[in-house]
């Protein structure tokens, strides 16, 4: 078995640069990341440096557990793998969130992070056409991204309301630069005629012969669809996405102490400013502490690799802080404008009441709101009696998709105080479903350690 | 803080420390023959083992003087509508139990003898007619005890049946409050909330039942009174669902191996495999050399397996005692405390027993005998060591 | 019109592939679940209970909806590059409504 000094689990910016900052103090360093294409969407110069560094890369591994402290395991193309290390730093990113409305399971209905994988790293479309919905900064990537590349965009359905873009400029002017992108992106926009539906909401989606007809309804500001004319808009797929969660099946797997905020995009672990958390040399960084944008996760996770190694022990400790020092001026500018897009991607807990009784909210095991609502009048106040009584919860995505939705409708139906009250999902290996295959490697059957047998 | 009584102001009949099937079942019972019944739960209804554990009803793993009473629990969980009012989806299969060397089909033939002592019908069969039964069965397969009557049901059902059938029945349900701490004053029990409630709760009762699972350890030392019982950590692992892979409820003769389908396709692999937990803390961790042992039992015993993905890999509290039997009946020299529990494979059983309980304080006759707790606490041995737990 | 965007990061060598035995032609790069949806092939599997046409949807290897089999193993096709002659089949509907 491999020992290191640091694991990092997650290869997009955030793990990659707490990666190479842990490793320039001279600690050996192993960096776990699942995406198969072992060369991710963005930063050519970054994933360089990585590849030129110390840094042992395990690409396209999948870590399914995390035991003791600490023990990965993975599994890669060619087989499980494990290794320890004395440290831990959890760069495992976000999922996206989408509100469920009638329709939203329809093929042809994805992510708007799925939309911008598909421009920036497979090259494609989402669609002839495309209707661009939700809320935050990527909606007008997304679109703007689509025309520049030939695509057409019906329209942009925006959760947000121009008041709340206009309570962001002050944030947005601590970066300059992501405000001119920004402005490019509308004009791309505007110059291309898409109208652009403000306080809008996709309230269903049904086929409409080879297309697919949204409907759009104006919203109050927390997103609930009010009692006013519909839109609507054929297109061939619909793009959609609420915000990201912040992912934290490990450090809740590694039982560190969690809290709920809605700023930050859901439960966080709670974390000091370098990503310590309330268990010894576990560390956060990048989106998974918190909703922070991708330049303040960079910053925030050169200072976590940095305070890993500080607490590791490495040599010069006040070089160390002195680094640290420099870095934070950086950190407190990114992350006031993290806050701010934040912010407008935040879950409203009145959202959830939008979704109709006989929609899906759980897609893996096909249980509706009603199941919920049900299960929560008949006694289930907690996510997990509530898991255990509708199985909500309980297939393949391990409430990724569907859990942020049940906490909402589980603390509204039963009125609980908030949803510390209510709690999640309890985080359970395998991290990932992995195949039994992946799992047992070869074997014979003497090889099976046998425990002494059970009384008669 | 707040006492909670009757309506009527006077203390309960009966207070149930402990929501799993066992203290679900009592106090149904007990409130369905009379009694105004208070339960009492530290966590949700059937959470801990009652919840969480195989749903497995067989023959072929429970102690063998214990199949009398799994047998009258199989019929119980599979007529549920009828006495609790909705179903745990119980489904009747048929239960293989499977050597592969000959130490193991000596150990299968002698339990078999057991089991059909106390009235199990298990037969023997050779490989041919036990890969007829399970075709996906790995040729290899030396010997099978058969029984035609094993099962399974959905063990995460069970919280939800009680929790409607007690409300029915006038039970009233304290969840997420674990007692604290037992009085015994003024002729009956006061078993206290926790303290650190905002409104700390007390509820008075004329008589107590300690239905505490793991927990029967502290609680009857809330009572001073010294009883050992052991945490057990067991490991499941559960797969998506799949197309049909299987029909029957599979074991190993050393009885390291439970697999069942379930009719919704996902298969459910257990065998008492150890994780690390205690009752301070609950489960805690899976041991990953475990998990792979247990993995590769089921998949050398059924190899379509392999393909299957696991989705989720958990832990059960299960209790046991020092002579690994259950503790059922009155504490020594009181006539208004009892306790059930640590029953191996108590799920089978556990209704049946729940009932058997409640009809003995209800003063009716009873089919078959308690388990005199006594023995266990006058002068308890000291706890031997078992070495089938990692 | 069509949705693969031509532009020096993408060079277009054609890789071919099976879909429940018919043939199919993806680019060099694309994860599988890209490449069908590129060629409109959206419907990937059933929903368990409901029986609901289900596709791609998040593309990160989270939701779990682009199951597929690929060369006789379950996989998640947003998560499979595409390479010359991987044989995908559609994963049939199987429990009953529980």
């Amino acid at each position: 078995m491999s020992e290191f000094d640091v694991a990092v689990i997650g290869g997009g910016p955030a793990g990659t640069h707490a990666s190479l900052a842990a490793a320039s103090t001279g600690l050996s360093v192993a960096l776990f990341d699942d995406d198969p294409s072992a060369g991710g969407q963005f930063d050519r110069a970054l994933r360089c440096e990585l590849a030129s560094s110390k840094v042992s890369t395990f690409f396209a591994h999948s870590v399914w557990a995390v035991t003791g402290a600490y023990r990965i395991d993975a599994v890669g193309p060619q087989g499980p793998v494990h290794c320890t290390s004395r440290a831990l730093i959890v760069a495992s990113g976000t999922t996206e969130r989408v509100v469920p409305f009638e329709g939203w399971t329809t093929p042809g209905v994805i992510g708007l992070a799925a939309a911008r994988i598909l421009l920036n790293s497979q090259g494609l479309l989402p669609g002839r056409s495309t209707l661009v919905a939700g809320c935050g900064p990527l909606l007008a990537a997304v679109a703007a991204k689509t025309l520049e590349n030939g695509g057409k965009v019906e329209a942009i359905a925006d959760l947000a309301g121009t008041a709340d873009w206009v309570r962001t400029l002050p944030a947005m002017a601590a970066r300059p630069d992501l405000l001119l992108q920004a402005l490019k992106w509308w004009r791309t926009i505007r110059r291309a005629g898409t109208p652009r539906y403000g306080r809008h909401s996709v309230v269903r989606v049904e086929p409409a012969s080879e297309y697919l007809r949204a409907t759009l309804a104006p919203c109050d500001a927390s997103g609930l669809p009010l009692n006013a004319h519909r839109t609507t808009v054929l297109a061939d797929c619909i793009v959609v996405g609420h915000g990201f969660t912040p992912a934290t099946e490990i450090t809740r797997l590694l039982r560190a102490e969690h809290r709920y905020s809605r700023g930050a995009g859901g439960w966080i672990a709670v974390a000091d400013q370098d990503g310590r958390t309330s268990r010894t040399l576990l560390y956060v960084a990048g989106d998974a502490a918190g909703i922070v944008g991708a330049a303040a996760s960079a910053t925030c996770a050169m200072l976590t690799g940095l305070a890993c190694a500080f607490d590791l022990g490495a040599a010069d400790p006040s070089r160390l802080k002195r680094r640290m020092e420099s870095l934070r001026g950086a950190q407190r500018r990114a992350v006031r404008y993290g806050h701010a897009m934040a912010a407008l991607m935040a879950p409203s807990a009145a959202h959830a009441d939008s979704i109709p009784p006989g929609t899906i909210v759980c897609r893996c095991e096909d249980v509706t709101r009603a199941e919920i609502d049900a299960a929560c009048d008949a006694g289930a106040h907690d996510m997990n009696q509530l898991k255990a009584w509708t199985r909500c919860g309980m297939g393949p995505c391990q409430g990724r998709t569907c859990g942020d939705i049940a906490g909402e409708l589980l603390m509204r139906r039963v009125g609980a105080p908030s949803r510390e009250a209510v709690g999640y999902f309890s985080a359970r290996m395998p991290l990932r479903p992995v195949t039994i295959e992946a799992l047992t490697g070869d074997f014979n059957y003497d090889d099976i350690p046998i425990p002494q047998a059970a009384p008669l | 803080m707040s006492t909670l009584r009757q309506p009527s102001g006077r203390p309960f009949d009966v207070a149930v420390i402990g929501g799993g099937v066992m203290g679900c079942t009592v106090a149904l019972f007990l409130a369905r023959g009379g009694m105004r019944v208070a339960l009492i739960e530290r966590d949700g209804l059937c959470r801990s083992a009652s919840g969480v554990n195989a749903g497995t009803l067989t023959l072929h793993m429970t102690r063998a003087a214990l199949i009398p009473y799994a047998m009258h629990g199989w019929q119980m969980w599979m007529e549920a509508e009828h006495w609790l009012g909705s179903s745990v989806l119980a489904t009747p299969a048929p239960g293989l139990s499977l050597a592969f060397t000959l130490p193991e089909r000596d150990l299968l033939r002698v339990r078999a003898t057991a089991r059909r002592e106390h009235g199990a019908k298990i037969d023997l069969l050779e490989r041919d007619a036990a890969v007829a039964i399970e075709p996906g069965l790995n040729a290899a397969v030396l010997e099978a005890a058969f029984s035609a009557t094993d099962g399974f049901a959905s063990a995460s059902l069970t919280g939800r049946a009680y929790h409607v059938a007690l409300r029915a029945a006038g039970v009233q349900i304290f969840e997420r409050t674990a007692a604290a701490r037992i009085e015994q004053t003024n002729g009956h029990y006061r078993v206290h909330g926790p303290e650190t409630q905002a409104a700390p709760i007390r509820i008075d009762a004329r008589r107590l039942v300690m239905a505490g699972g793991v927990w029967l350890e502290p609680l009857f030392a809330m009572l001073d009174i010294r009883v050992q019982v052991k945490t057990l950590v067991n490991q499941l692992i559960v797969t998506e669902r799949m197309p049909p892979v299987m029909r029957s409820v599979l074991s190993i003769a050393n009885g390291l191996l439970s697999m069942k389908q379930f009719a919704n396709g996902t298969v459910l692999i257990g065998g008492g495999w150890q994780g690390i937990g205690d009752r301070l803390r609950g489960p805690v961790e899976t041991i990953p050399e475990n998990l792979t042992g247990n993995l590769r039992l089921a998949q050398y015993v059924l190899p379509a397996l392999k393909k299957a993905r696991v989705t989720r890999i958990w832990l059960g509290l299960e209790s046991e005692t020092a002579d690994a039997m259950p503790m059922v009946g009155a504490l020594p020299g009181r006539n208004d405390a009892w306790v059930i529990g640590c029953v191996h494979s108590g799920y089978t059983s556990g209704p049946y027993i729940g009932k058997l309980l409640a009809q003995t304080m209800l003063g009716e006759t009873t089919e078959l005998p308690l388990f005199d707790p006594a023995r266990l606490i006058a002068g308890a041995p000291e706890f031997s060591h078992r070495e089938w737990t990692q | 019109m069509r949705m693969r965007i031509h532009d020096s990061n993408h060079s277009g060598e054609e890789v071919p592939l099976f879909l429940d035995d018919r043939p199919l032609t993806a680019r060099a790069g694309e994860n599988v679940a890209a490449a069908l949806f590129a060629s409109g092939v959206k419907a990937l599997r059933s929903s368990p209970r409901l029986r609901q046409a289900r596709g791609m949807f998040c593309l990160m290897g989270s939701c779990q909806e682009c199951l597929v089999m690929i060369d006789g193993r379950r996989a998640l096709a947003c998560q499979t590059l595409a390479t010359a002659g991987l044989h995908i089949e559609t994963i049939p509907p199987t429990s009953a409504n529980v």
